[in-house]
């Protein structure tokens, strides 16, 4: 009876396509993996059907259906590059990100209401859904993380900044097996597009029915567990060891641990001893393509760890690689690469960056030396400074003519791009930027021809910059070094080492500093070059940060501008209409326009990666950046190999 | 005498080892900043962002918020219990990680050390009979080059031959079915299939100057008083080479036994990571490199007893050796 019954499927599929097309999928209309299908025949799982939520997650594929079978051969580097396993298996949250990168969609999630202010928030989870191991996946794993977790200061004794809102924690409020309400304690316009973000599935990360064991008031036995555990010291410690944590290689070292992901991690798992680590389809996986087809498509994805990135690039060049671009997108590597395309059968896809220029200069607008403060507070200094660099020489020997001449801001094809700044002040006019720099009280010169300070010192910048991940910031600075001696500017450069580069930084103890600028197409998440906002990255006034973060209570309060706009950041936060919302970011966009506080040498420039020939279903062009954790928005699951 | 020694010996370890990890300790702490800043600088890298209440909750729950005292008390104590602590980069407990890749490094170790003798021996004793001839010459020039390639320069290159010209697989020491297995028989077999090339690669410099000590040893030997006598008793030529000018020749490399496995850890780091090796050295300099205090340390300290007790071993072995070699 079964085997007719799966041999009559197939046939049946094709006619009931087009009625697919128009009823919602019927449990009977799902298609099972091979590998899959067997394990059902021997009575190991049970039918697609009954593994299947109700209404499965439909997905068009890209280009065509898939077929089964086949491993996605990729590669890690060395350790901790845990955030690999993450951009391929992908954040399955309550929200995802379009493969566009044009808004969101749901996910995890069926759908969802929010209210007028954005206070509340309410999720619709899809019935029948299970866990990789089978078991239902309700509200009641929701209010596990909000209750138990989120709310417990023995577990977070400083909550994640995405579920705080006035610096009081989320709640939530189960309405039945399958809603719950989130609610803030003030608009909260952004929170969920930050649900598709790669570090924001908390609400859905934890199994309720596996992790409580870990948890004293399920389980009165975890102070036991702990003793018996080696490293680990409280309950905390040992719940995030055995059930993992968003962001720790732990998270996929625990082979038992139920999750929502299309892959999950067999015995060899992500630890630190190993050099292969293997998944296997989740055959719990919600998402099925819109033939009724179980996703995800592949059997398998295997990760190689090399330490090295040269080792990885030969694994590259000899074809071993499936798809990836993280480890091997360099400039240098390109043309390599390109050598070895048609022996190795693969070929390139367009990585656009999201990120705005590749170096940007961040003067520091809170230098401890007050003549240097007050020179580099001075807009007409900072003009003169940019005005001073070649950036068509850069671009030309550092940057082998690739990119435009940019300072910072969303590109050109975000709604947000603002002219003014990201063109103003690119030309190279030296005559200008002498001008400027006499204007400002710079107009005596010493013996070597260099400008001195009002106090009498040489006006020098002795600049740091993390040379072994970036050698072209290197190259960049020493072809700068000889133009701003031609307007009387002194720079030294030096490579260091880079918590070194840290530890300077969060000292305050710089002249400026170089960092390539995020925000060219995620500039909502990621807006440190416009204001004050990130404590590792915000290098133009560090102390600003500081007082931002504390309220007040530490660092140093920022100068009129910047607290306008971080008033302005705090309105954009609790908008909950998008319109509203990008109203308010062009206004800070304009401030900083305006204010012209840093500037950079070239607009960030497209980057690869390399897929199988066979590989189907990948896209031509995928964004790449954190926030979009690529390529798993352009879902990899729905990706198969050519016969 | 000798187990009066051997007793004395262990005993001293203790206070050795105590200073030992005191001054690894320190050494791991001396670079400025801690594992957080390392981790949110390489995070910075591919422009990842981490929440600033994460990284409080990290900087609390390791203990980096302490002073450096407490945190190295801490250590000590749950050391004495035999519990090694946690791994921050991996947050795992730092004993899961390193018995393997421990095993793996004396396995390695030992495979080098018996492939270099093994090479290095017969031609370093027939170097040194036969000196100046066209097998001398030819044995010394290979010698040379081998100790002139840098070892990792040889690994790539040896790997890139493997992987453009014949398509296999290169680096680690299993194919993928036995990566993560549990020991089997049939994964010993694939770990020898696999270790010819590391160990070939690692042991070419050092059966270099192997060679070089042998016959520069033996040739002192072989002209002294005492070779004359027996070859005037008539000893045949090959047991007389043997039994006295080559025992004594063998005192450097007996002695030399306690630095091998340091060495291979220390020395053959660049070329483990560039062939992938599971071993101890690349997970050691990653931890050092990251500032992962618990785990580095523990490396360091397994690796400082296994050199004491390594030089243990070739004192004794140079007694039983050497009869001019005595301790009182």
């Amino acid at each position: 009876m079964n085997n007719i019954w799966c041999r009559m499927r197939r046939p049946l599929m094709a006619s009931a396509a087009v009625a697919l097309m128009l009823t919602p999928l019927s449990a009977w209309a799902y298609q099972d993996a091979p590998m899959l299908e067997e394990q059902v025949k021997a009575g190991k799982l049970p039918p697609v059907d009954q593994r299947l939520p109700e209404k499965p997650d439909v997905i068009t594929p890209l280009n065509e259906t898939g077929t089964y079978g086949g491993t996605l051969r990729r590669m890690l580097g060395g350790s901790n590059d845990h955030n690999s396993i993450l951009r391929i298996v992908g954040p399955q949250g309550l929200t995802r990100w379009k493969a566009d990168w044009s808004g969101i969609e749901p996910n995890v999630a069926e759908s969802w209401e929010a209210n007028a202010d954005a206070t509340e928030f309410t999720f619709h989870l899809r019935k029948g859904m299970k866990w990789s191991d089978g078991e239902p996946f309700t509200a009641d794993d929701v209010m596990f993380f909000v209750d138990d977790l989120l709310n417990n200061e023995e577990f977070y004794p400083s909550a994640p900044s995405n579920y705080v809102v006035d610096n009081k924690r989320m709640q939530a409020e189960k309405i039945d097996d399958y809603t719950v309400k989130f609610k803030f304690a003030g608009p909260y316009g952004l929170f969920l597009q930050l649900l598709a973000t790669p570090l924001a599935q908390e609400p859905v990360f934890w199994a309720k029915h596996y992790c409580k064991q870990f948890v004293p008031k399920y389980n009165p036995d975890v102070d036991k567990m702990v003793k018996e555990t080696p490293g680990v010291e409280d309950w905390p410690s040992l719940f995030k060891l055995k059930c993992g944590e968003l962001e720790s290689p732990a998270r996929w070292g625990n082979p038992a641990r139920p999750t929502l992901d299309p892959w999950i991690m067999t015995d060899q798992a992500y630890t630190a001893g190993t050099t292969r680590v293997v998944m296997t389809r989740n055959p719990y996986f919600w998402q099925v393509d819109d033939k009724g087809n179980q996703l995800p498509y592949t059997d398998e994805v295997t990760m190689g760890v090399a330490p090295d990135n040269q080792a990885l690039l030969l694994e590259a060049v000899a074809g071993h690689v499936d798809m990836q671009r993280r480890k091997i997108d360099t400039l240098a590597n390109k043309p390599v690469l390109a050598q070895a395309m048609e022996k190795g059968g693969f070929h390139f896809y367009e990585a656009t960056p999201s990120s705005s220029s590749t170096m940007t200069i961040h003067l520091n607008l809170t230098h401890k030396d007050p003549v240097m403060r007050k020179l580099l507070n001075d807009k007409n200094v900072r003009i003169a400074l940019s005005l001073g660099i070649d950036r068509e020489e850069i671009i030309d020997i550092v940057y082998q003519g690739v990119g435009q001449p940019w300072q910072i801001g969303p590109l050109e094809q975000s709604p947000l791009y603002n002219e003014q700044l990201s063109h103003q002040f690119t030309e190279y006019d030296p005559d200008k930027a002498n001008e400027l720099l006499d204007a400002a009280g710079l107009d005596k010169k010493d013996a070597q021809g260099y400008r001195l300070r009002p106090d009498g010192k040489r006006f020098t910048f002795n600049v740091n910059y993390t040379g072994i991940e970036q050698p072209d910031w290197g190259d960049a600075l020493e072809i700068m070094k000889e133009q701003w001696q031609k307007i009387g500017v002194e720079l030294n450069a030096t490579s260091v080492e880079r918590s070194i580069y840290y530890s300077r930084g969060e000292a305050n103890d710089y002249d400026f500093m170089v960092w390539q600028s995020p925000g060219g197409l995620d500039a909502y998440f990621d807006p440190r070059d416009y204001f004050p906002i990130h404590p590792q990255g915000s290098w133009q006034a560090i102390p600003w940060v500081r007082w931002y973060l504390t309220g007040g209570k530490e660092g140093e309060e920022p100068d009129a501008s910047n607290k306008e706009r971080l008033k302005l950041y705090d309105e954009f936060k609790g908008a909950a209409d998008p319109a509203k919302q990008e109203e308010i970011f062009k206004k800070i966009l304009q401030i900083a326009a305006d204010q012209f506080e840093m500037f950079s040498i070239s607009s960030a420039t497209s980057t690869f990666g390399v897929v199988n020939n066979k590989l189907m279903n990948v896209p031509d062009k995928i964004p790449s950046s954190w926030m979009y954790p690529d390529p798993a928005p352009t879902l990899p699951q729905t990706y198969f190999y050519k016969k | 005498m000798l187990w009066r020694y051997i007793l004395k010996r262990l005993l001293w370890m203790i206070p050795f080892l105590f200073a030992v990890s005191v001054v690894s300790f320190l050494l791991i702490q001396a670079p400025p900043g801690d594992y957080l800043t390392t981790y949110i600088a390489k995070l910075a890298e591919s422009n990842e962002i981490l929440d600033q209440s994460a990284i409080d909750n990290l900087r609390e729950r390791f203990g980096l918020d302490q002073p450096i005292y407490v945190q190295y008390f801490k250590w000590i104590a749950n050391l004495l219990h035999g519990d090694f602590g946690m791994s921050f980069e991996w947050r795992q407990p730092v004993s899961e990680l390193i018995w393997e890749r421990m095993a793996l490094t004396l396995i390695l170790s030992f495979a080098t050390l018996l492939f270099s003798w093994a090479i290095s021996l017969p031609i370093g004793i027939y170097s040194a009979v036969r000196k100046y001839s066209i097998g001398d010459y030819v044995a010394s020039t290979l010698g040379f080059l081998g100790l002139a390639t840098p070892n990792f320069l040889l690994a790539l290159v040896l790997m890139y031959i493997g992987v453009v010209y014949f398509g296999s697989d290169v680096g680690g020491l299993f194919s993928n079915e036995y990566v993560n297995a549990p020991w089997s028989w049939g994964r010993f077999i694939d770990l020898l299939k696999h270790l010819w090339l590391p160990v070939v690669v690692l042991g070419t410099g050092a059966t270099a100057s192997l060679i070089r000590i042998m016959r520069a040893n033996l040739l002192d030997e072989l002209n002294r008083p005492y070779v004359d006598t027996a070859r005037a008793k008539g000893m045949s030529e090959f047991w007389l080479i043997m039994k006295y000018p080559v025992r004594v020749a063998l005192n450097p490399f007996v002695s030399t036994i306690g630095w091998v496995l340091p060495n291979l850890v220390s020395g053959a780091v660049v070329t483990a990571i560039v062939l992938s090796l599971p071993t101890a050295g690349p997970l050691m300099l990653q931890a050092l490199l990251s500032q992962d205090m618990y785990l580095a340390g523990a490396f360091v300290l397994l690796l400082s007893s296994l050199t004491v007790v390594g030089m243990l071993i070739s004192d004794i072995l140079l007694v039983l050796l050497d009869p001019r070699v005595k301790y009182d």
